[in-house]
């Protein structure tokens, strides 16, 4: 990437580690990525390769066990206390299940107005005002429905009302976990063109992280590709999906079925299942399910390199290569 | 068939999740006449003083173990005191020692149980296993233990012995109570916010603890008023001739052949009270269950 | 096509609950019918009725506060109105299901190797060991890898995609002539995903099986189905064959859930078609069309009238509008 300009979001060798001395888990195994401003950085992958925990780690809902995370060039990791809290204006983030990141007995008025009441930065007929303007731009009538409690809502309202509580602090990024996982296909197209929307008039960045892969490259400017804690592939979001480079976002890619009956099935379908990220396989952690798996494989880990601008991989035989052979 | 009842319930929630006003739900006829014989209770035993009652310590030698009559409506003891009238002066007692005993427990309990399953980790861990020590020794054997050697005994020694016998007791139901709502997404959301966890404490977690935290404290009432009974009965609570329902009936074993409604009224008092409270209790728990906004 | 051919035939089912705030027709008016070795896709949002349709099919709704009419001819067995005693017959060996979550289907407390022999046992009448060689090569046809160590595994020691396979083999223990499949693959992993497709596909040339395939998936009734249902508020709004509905669908609301779900294809940012409002509420649905509210081509007709599954120009294609898109609105999709 150019040099110029500096990221809004640095992250650098990020690791999680759940569970004891006895039985570590590495939920994040050293992940490393820059979010530039007003871009969307889509992070895909299957369960349990580490996607959502990045994200929290980011967030600092769960305690990232090593590496920095930086944002505007502070860094994330160190502070603590109140420094954390306010911080957290910064970001924000979204979460998978709607009706679950409501609290049921709280009028959406108070939801939405929650981190204003936590900061105190507007109070009375300002705070009112806001408030209202900010469900009205995520489509929620503040007159007619402010006042309903969360329960009454359905998911994709829910949505929009946590849209509108993220937005309170007009936050620099905005990180969506499975935002829209949980809802119907008419429903999330609303919901992911609201997004859009919402984008370009706060000059959000987002950080979108998701297991559909098609909804992942709708919104993203880039896409990042998780297996078992560790980025095997980031670039460009057409590029990456176009000419794949590691073996495993073919096989990713392959595996996502086009909604339309011309499109060809995929002979090739990846066996096996994931391994325990308890016990991750030395070297480099798809070898175990990867068709060109070689010894060097099995004892080098592969590193993020660059093959094309702003296209890493991290594979000794990138797909490109392969085929030159 | 429960499974496919579930899954009605599933389609009819899923059908009224859209656009649905806020429905009224009834408690029900059962549910306010239970509120109304309790109020009754309540009022009677605050206003015992100044009721047109007879005085329950006074002894009619007249009429001994009279049966009921218009003068004497529950009939009188075998001292000739007036039962009805030591009825309702002696729910005072029962009332004084659960309201009292229930406000140091969930004084003490409720908020180191919304604590510990909000802060988890070493707080929770060495708090918890204290509780459960102290959970380990029977209620009542510890409460009669105590109350035998702690003389003179008074209203307050009985309150107190009751009260810290049940911090552990609300605790563990809180704790558990406030643990399902701890992990909920929207108090991860409040402190990603920047909510101060004291915020979060009161504004997140205590309105959603609350209702369970209601409908305990009845059935917590109901369990003290029976304890109490029980101390009563074995001549551990409040000294004779002050009346309560507990000493009441112990004072009746002894002539329940020739006057059985000494027995009879004390009991059915007791009876109707503890009804109603695990009644309303158990309905408003049903009542507030509003589990992730199904309704 | 012959009627012999014919392994399901529905007319007019309808299935209403009776529940404490009124009647909730959860499907209506619903007829098609399914031939033999045929995969059938049933697509719509949630509330739109799939699951309840699959049910009813199978027979398996409540037995109280429920309306069920219409009829269900499931290889001339008429499933609507039978005892729970003559139902018990059909299942498993008939059809079988396959649900959702393949972890509350199957009991988490037993062996998964005794729940196949079980059902082996009881239903075939098999013995003990006949039973468990049968269940081994079970195992071994649902892709389960060393079956003979899994055979004595409990269903928590699998993940997902292998405990969805032990769920299959369940089902397919009495060869069944249709497999219900009710969001098979809802929740597993796009490459666990495509494993577990591609199984039931093998499975059902293997076996000669009908599958009827219900989905909120796109992709996955597109790639995998010769036939399609799209459900909306419990009623039929367009069917034919997938190609065709895919290509040339005239209803709105196969539109709006063909163009509203982003594609791999699209480049990035694509807007998507979004319609307004959510899937209306059963238990007072509007008196015309029930996607009148969110649909922009609705006029008073749509408002006041429903309208009633219409012939399209291929054969089977039918659809249900007032105001169908025009035919040469096909090269979208």
């Amino acid at each position: 990437m150019s040099d110029t300009t500096q990221p809004l979001l640095k992250v650098r060798d990020l690791t999680v580690t759940f569970g004891s001395h006895r039985r570590k888990l590495s939920a994040v195994a050293g992940v490393s990525f820059d979010i530039f401003e007003g871009e969307t950085l889509g992070l895909v992958g299957e369960s349990g390769c580490g996607k959502s925990t990045t994200g929290k780690a980011l967030m600092r809902i769960v305690e990232p066990s090593g590496g920095t995370i930086e944002i505007e060039g502070i860094e994330l990791t160190t502070k603590n206390g109140k420094d954390l809290r306010n911080l957290r204006t910064r970001m924000q983030m979204i979460f998978q299940d709607p009706i679950s990141s409501l609290n049921p007995r709280r009028r959406v008025k108070d939801i939405v107005a929650e981190p204003l009441d936590c900061w105190k930065t507007v109070e009375g007929a300002e705070r009112e005002a806001l408030v209202n303007d900010l469900l009205s731009k995520v489509g929620i009538d503040p007159v007619a429905h402010g006042n309903r409690y969360a329960r009454q809502f359905s998911g994709g309202q829910c949505q929009r009302i946590s849209i509108a509580r993220s937005l309170a602090m007009r936050p620099k990024l905005l990180i969506c976990d499975e935002m829209v996982s949980a809802l119907d296909v008419s429903v999330q197209a609303q919901i992911l063109n609201l997004l859009e929307d919402l984008k370009a008039e706060y000059g959000l960045t987002l950080l979108f992280i998701a297991h559909d892969l098609a909804v992942v490259k709708n919104v993203s400017d880039r896409v990042a590709v998780m297996y078992l804690g560790k980025i095997c592939e980031i670039g460009p979001s057409d590029t990456l999906y176009e000419s794949p480079e590691h073996p495993y976002t073919k096989f990713l890619l392959g595996a996502a079925l086009e909604a339309d009956p011309d499109s060809p099935i995929h002979g090739d379908v990846l066996s096996g299942e994931p391994p325990s990220p308890l016990n991750p396989p030395s070297g480099c952690r798809f070898r175990t399910r990867c068709p060109n798996a070689t010894e060097k494989c099995a004892l080098e880990e592969p590193q993020l390199v660059e093959i094309a601008t702003g296209h890493q991989v991290a594979c000794h035989y990138p797909l490109s290569t392969l085929a030159r052979k | 068939m429960s499974n496919s009842m579930m899954y009605v319930n599933e389609m009819v929630e899923e059908a009224s999740a859209h656009d649905r006003p806020e429905r009224k739900r009834r408690l029900g006829i059962l549910f306010w006449i239970c509120v109304g014989w309790l109020a009754l209770n309540v009022l009677a035993a605050i206003f015992a003083n100044v009721l047109p009652l007879q005085d329950p310590l006074f002894q009619n030698y007249v009429s001994i173990n009279a049966g009921p009559s218009l003068h004497h409506l529950f009939g009188t003891d075998d001292l000739g005191r007036d039962i009805f009238s030591r009825v309702v002066f002696g729910s005072r007692v029962s009332i004084e020692v659960s309201s009292g005993a229930m406000v140091i427990g969930f004084g003490v309990g409720a908020p180191l149980g919304m604590l510990a399953a909000y802060r988890r980790g070493k707080f929770d861990a060495i708090l918890s296993s204290v509780m459960y020590v102290f959970l380990a020794f029977p209620a009542i054997i510890a409460t009669i233990a105590v109350l035998s050697f702690w003389t003179p005994r008074s209203l307050f020694k009985i309150i107190v012995v009751i009260g810290i016998a049940s911090i552990p007791v609300v605790y563990r139901v809180i704790r558990s109570a406030a643990m399902t709502i701890a992990t909920k997404d929207y108090v991860v959301a409040a402190k990603v916010q920047g909510a101060t966890d004291r915020r979060i404490l009161m504004k997140e977690l205590l309105p959603n603890v609350a209702p369970i935290g209601i409908s305990f404290l009845l059935i917590g009432i109901a369990t003290v008023v029976t304890l109490e009974g029980a101390l009563a009965f074995l001549g551990l609570s409040v000294n004779p001739p002050t009346p309560s329902w507990g000493n009441m009936i112990n004072e009746s074993l002894a002539i329940l052949q020739t006057n059985p409604w000494l027995a009879i009224f004390p009991s059915l008092a007791m009876c109707l009270f503890l009804l109603c409270l695990n009644f309303i209790g158990d309905r408003l728990r049903a009542h507030y269950d509003v589990s992730d906004g199904k309704l | 096509m012959s009627q012999e051919q014919k392994l399901l035939v529905v007319k007019d089912l309808a299935t209403t609950f009776h529940t404490p705030s009124g009647p909730l027709a959860a499907v209506g008016g619903v007829s098609f019918d399914l031939n033999q070795n045929e995969t059938l896709g049933i697509v719509g949002e949630s509330g739109a009725g799939k699951t309840v349709l699959l049910r009813t099919i199978m027979g398996l709704q409540p037995r109280t506060n429920v309306d069920v009419s219409g009829s269900v001819l499931l290889d001339g067995f008429e499933v609507v109105g039978a005892s729970e005693k003559a139902k018990r017959s059909i299942w498993g060996l008939e059809v079988a299901m396959v649900f959702q979550d393949p972890m509350t289907s199957l009991n988490p407390v037993m062996r998964i190797g005794k729940q196949i022999d079980e059902i082996l046992r009881v239903r075939l009448g098999m013995d003990r060991r006949a039973a468990k060689a049968r269940a081994l090569e079970l195992l071994e046809l649902v892709g389960i890898p060393s079956p003979a160590v899994r055979y004595n595994v409990f269903p928590g020691e699998l993940s997902g995609g292998m405990r969805q396979r032990v769920v299959i083999a369940t089902a397919l223990a009495g060869s069944p002539k249709l497999l219900m499949a009710d969001e098979p693959t809802t929740g597993l992993d796009v490459t666990i995903q495509a494993q577990i497709l591609n199984l039931l596909e093998e499975l059902k040339e293997q076996m000669k099986m009908s599958v009827v395939l219900v989905t909120h998936d796109l992709g996955v009734v597109a790639t995998r189905t010769s036939q399609i249902i799209v459900m909306y508020a419990g009623r039929i709004v367009e069917m034919g064959s997938t190609r065709e509905v895919f290509a040339h669908h005239r209803m709105p609301y196969t539109r709006a859930l063909l163009e509203g779900s982003p594609k791999v294809s699209n480049p990035s940012h694509t807007r998507l078609l979004a319609i307004p409002g959510r899937p209306p509420n059963l238990l007072n649905l509007p008196k015309g069309c029930s996607f009148a509210p969110r649909c922009s081509f609705a006029t008073d007709r749509c408002r006041q009238e429903r309208p009633e599954l219409e012939n399209a120009n291929a054969p089977g294609h039918t659809f249900a509008c007032w105001n169908p898109l025009p035919v040469t609105q096909s090269v979208s999709a």
